[in-house]
C-alpha cells in the first residue's frame, strides 16, 4: 500500500536582496494513512517549511510532494483544500480580527458551495469543545486556547483526510496545551486523521506522534520511531543533544543524577 | 541579610467595569539566592516582577505593607530616585528580545547609551565595556554584533543582548521575565548557564518568572508558585515533584513526557475549593 503523504528529496529555496537561503534540502519522508508523523528541530531548522511547501506557501526548488500518489497541482485547488487543512502557531495571529467566530467557521463552507451552514457550524464548535454561545463572538473575546480550538474547528469543516499542524500548542500555557492535544488525539481516533506536525518540544511530539524526523539547518538528520525516542537509541548527536536539552528530562529522577 | 522584602503585595488596575486585583497579597523575601516565580498566563507573576521596579503605569496603583530592597523603601522614593536605582541596582531582562530592543538604533548605540549618560565615561571606555558584556553572554563576535540592528540578530542572539545590556551596570538584583521562553532548547541551556555563572560570580539575586515549571525547578533554588495572583505554594526547587498544592500538581501532571503513557493528558482540574479563592 502507498503512503498517504509522500515526500522525496524535497528543496526549498528563498532568493531575497541576491541571497539564496536553502530552507529545505533533499528531505524525504512518508507518513502512512491515519498515521501521526512528527518533525522536530530548532527554530530555522526547516520543519515549518516542509508544511508550508505542502500547502503551496514556500518555494519548492527540487523534488516531489505527492498525497495520495498524486503529485499535487500547482496553485493548489479546491479538491487540495477539502483534502489538506493546515493549523498554525498563533492562534492570536491566525484568525481574522473582524470576523466573528461564525464567519470563520462558515467561510470554507461557502467556498466549496456546501450547503446545512448552520448545523456545521454548530457541530463543528461542539466538536472541539466550545459553548455554542461563542458562534457570535470575535476573536478578542476569547482565550488563546478558545481561539486554538476555532483554528482546529476551522481546519475541520471540510472533512479533510490530512492535519498540518505548526506548533498547535507552543503558545499556550501547559494546562491548555493539555487540553488542546487531548481534543486533537481525540479528533483524530474518531475521525481516522492523518497529522504531520511540527514542534519544538520533543515531549510534545513524543506524545503525539508514531514517527518523528529530526531536522537541522534545511535536512534531516534522523528518523526514528517512537519507541526508539523513548528508550534513547539515537544515532546522531544532534538528535541526542536534542533530547539531553529537552525540557521534560529534568523530571525524569534518572536524568537528575547525570546531569 | 535579605536582599529584597515584600509584604503583603497587592497590585490594581482600574478599568470600566471596576478594580482588577492582579496580585492580592504577595510576600517574599530574597538574597542572593534564584528565586523561580511560576505560574500561568494571567497569574501575576510579570506584574509582580514589574512592580519590584515600580514599572506599572497608571490605571495600574502598587501598595505594600512593606517593599524594601537592601533597606530601601521602594514605595516611598521619589520617581527620581527610583530610576537611578533602575539598571545599577535593579534590573529587569524582558521577554522578547524582538520587542524590547529599539529597532532603530544600532545594538552598540543600545549598549552604551546608559553608560555615556549616567556614567559620563568616555565614547571608547563604553565600547569597551559593551564588548566585554556581549563576551560575558558568549557572543562570539562582539565588534559585529555592536554594528548590528536589532532585526539582524536571531531570536538567542536579541536575548543575549538584552542580558549584556541588562549587566553592564552590574546590578544586585536581576529579574528576569520569560528570558528564555524565546529560544531554542539548546540555545535556551546556553543562556540559563550564562545568568547561572553570573549570579554565582557576581552575587547577583535572580527572580526567575516562567511559565514553565520544568525550567524552573532545574534553575532555581526555590520556587513560588502563583495562581490568580497569589502565591499558593513555596518549595525547595528539588523537592517540586513532590508539591503538595493541587494547582502546582496538577501542572506538572499536564505535561506531555517522552515516553510516558498514550492515554489522554490530564487536564488542570479547577473544580477544588483552592482554585476559587
Amino acid at each position: 500500500m502507498s503512503d498517504l503523504i509522500e515526500i522525496e528529496d524535497l528543496s526549498v529555496t528563498f532568493r531575497a536582496h541576491g541571497r539564496t537561503v536553502r530552507a529545505v534540502q533533499s528531505v524525504s519522508l512518508r507518513v502512512p494513512a491515519q498515521a501521526s508523523f512528527g518533525l522536530v528541530g530548532e527554530s530555522g531548522s526547516g520543519k515549518s517549511t516542509i508544511l508550508r511547501a505542502i500547502c503551496g506557501l514556500a518555494p519548492v526548488s527540487g523534488g516531489a510532494i505527492r498525497i495520495g500518489g498524486q503529485p499535487l497541482r500547482s496553485p493548489r485547488d479546491k479538491a487540495f483544500a477539502a483534502r489538506v487543512q493546515m493549523v498554525f502557531q498563533d492562534p492570536y495571529a491566525s484568525l481574522h480580527p473582524r470576523h466573528t467566530i461564525d464567519h470563520t467557521l462558515s467561510e470554507p463552507l461557502a467556498i466549496h458551495g456546501i450547503g446545512e451552514t448552520d448545523a456545521r457550524v454548530v457541530r463543528a464548535l461542539t466538536d472541539v469543545g466550545l459553548p455554542t454561545s461563542f458562534r457570535f463572538r470575535y476573536p478578542h473575546q476569547l482565550s488563546g486556547g478558545q481561539r486554538q480550538r476555532v483554528a482546529i474547528a476551522r481546519a475541520l469543516m471540510l472533512e479533510p483526510e490530512i492535519l498540518l499542524l505548526d506548533e498547535p500548542t507552543s503558545a499556550l500555557d501547559a494546562s491548555v496545551q493539555a487540553e488542546v492535544l487531548n481534543l486533537l488525539n481525540r479528533l483524530r481516533t474518531e475521525r481516522g486523521l492523518t497529522f504531520l506536525m511540527v514542534s519544538h518540544d520533543l515531549a510534545v511530539i513524543d506524545h503525539m506522534c508514531d514517527r518523528v524526523l529530526v531536522m537541522q539547518n534545511g535536512r534531516a538528520v534522523e528518523e526514528l520511531a517512537r519507541d526508539d525516542l523513548a528508550q534513547a537509541r539515537m544515532k546522531t548527536a544532534y538528535a541526542q543533544s536534542l533530547f539531553a536539552a529537552s525540557a521534560d528530562r529534568m523530571l525524569d529522577p534518572a536524568g537528575k543524577e547525570t546531569r | 541579610m535579605s536582599l529584597l522584602q515584600i509584604e503583603n503585595l497587592r497590585v490594581t488596575f482600574a478599568t470600566e467595569t471596576g478594580p482588577v486585583e492582579a496580585v492580592r497579597g504577595v510576600s517574599f523575601s530574597l538574597g542572593r539566592e534564584r528565586l523561580g516565580i511560576v505560574g500561568e498566563s494571567g497569574s501575576g507573576k510579570t506584574i509582580t516582577g514589574r512592580s519590584v521596579l515600580r514599572l506599572i503605569r497608571p490605571p495600574g496603583r502598587i501598595e505594600a505593607d512593606r517593599m524594601t530592597f537592601d533597606g530601601i523603601d521602594l514605595l516611598k522614593v521619589s520617581e527620581k530616585q527610583m530610576r537611578a536605582l533602575r539598571g545599577p541596582r535593579l534590573a529587569m531582562v524582558m521577554q522578547d528580545p524582538k520587542y524590547s530592543l529599539n529597532p532603530v538604533m544600532r545594538i552598540g548605540a543600545q549598549l552604551t547609551e546608559g553608560l555615556l549618560r549616567r556614567d559620563r565615561i568616555s565614547r571608547a571606555e563604553a565600547r569597551q565595556r559593551a564588548i566585554a558584556a556581549l563576551e560575558a553572554v558568549q557572543i562570539r563576535d562582539p565588534e559585529r554584533v555592536m554594528e548590528a540592528w536589532p532585526h539582524e540578530l536571531s531570536g538567542g542572539m536579541g536575548q543575549r543582548v538584552m542580558i549584556a545590556m541588562m549587566l553592564i551596570p552590574e546590578p544586585d538584583l536581576l529579574i528576569a521575565d520569560e528570558p528564555t521562553s524565546a529560544l531554542d532548547v539548546t540555545v535556551q541551556a546556553e543562556v540559563l548557564s550564562i545568568l547561572d555563572d553570573l549570579v554565582k560570580s557576581r552575587g547577583m539575586g535572580l527572580i526567575f518568572i516562567s511559565h514553565d515549571l520544568r525550567l524552573v525547578a532545574r534553575f532555581c533554588d526555590r520556587v513560588l508558585v502563583m495562581y490568580r495572583g497569589r502565591i499558593v505554594e513555596e518549595l525547595a526547587a528539588h523537592d517540586l515533584m513532590a508539591a503538595k498544592h493541587p494547582y502546582t500538581q496538577g501542572l506538572l501532571n499536564c505535561l506531555p513526557r517522552i515516553g510516558g503513557p498514550r492515554a489522554p493528558l490530564p487536564g488542570l482540574d479547577r473544580t477544588g475549593d483552592w482554585a476559587h479563592v
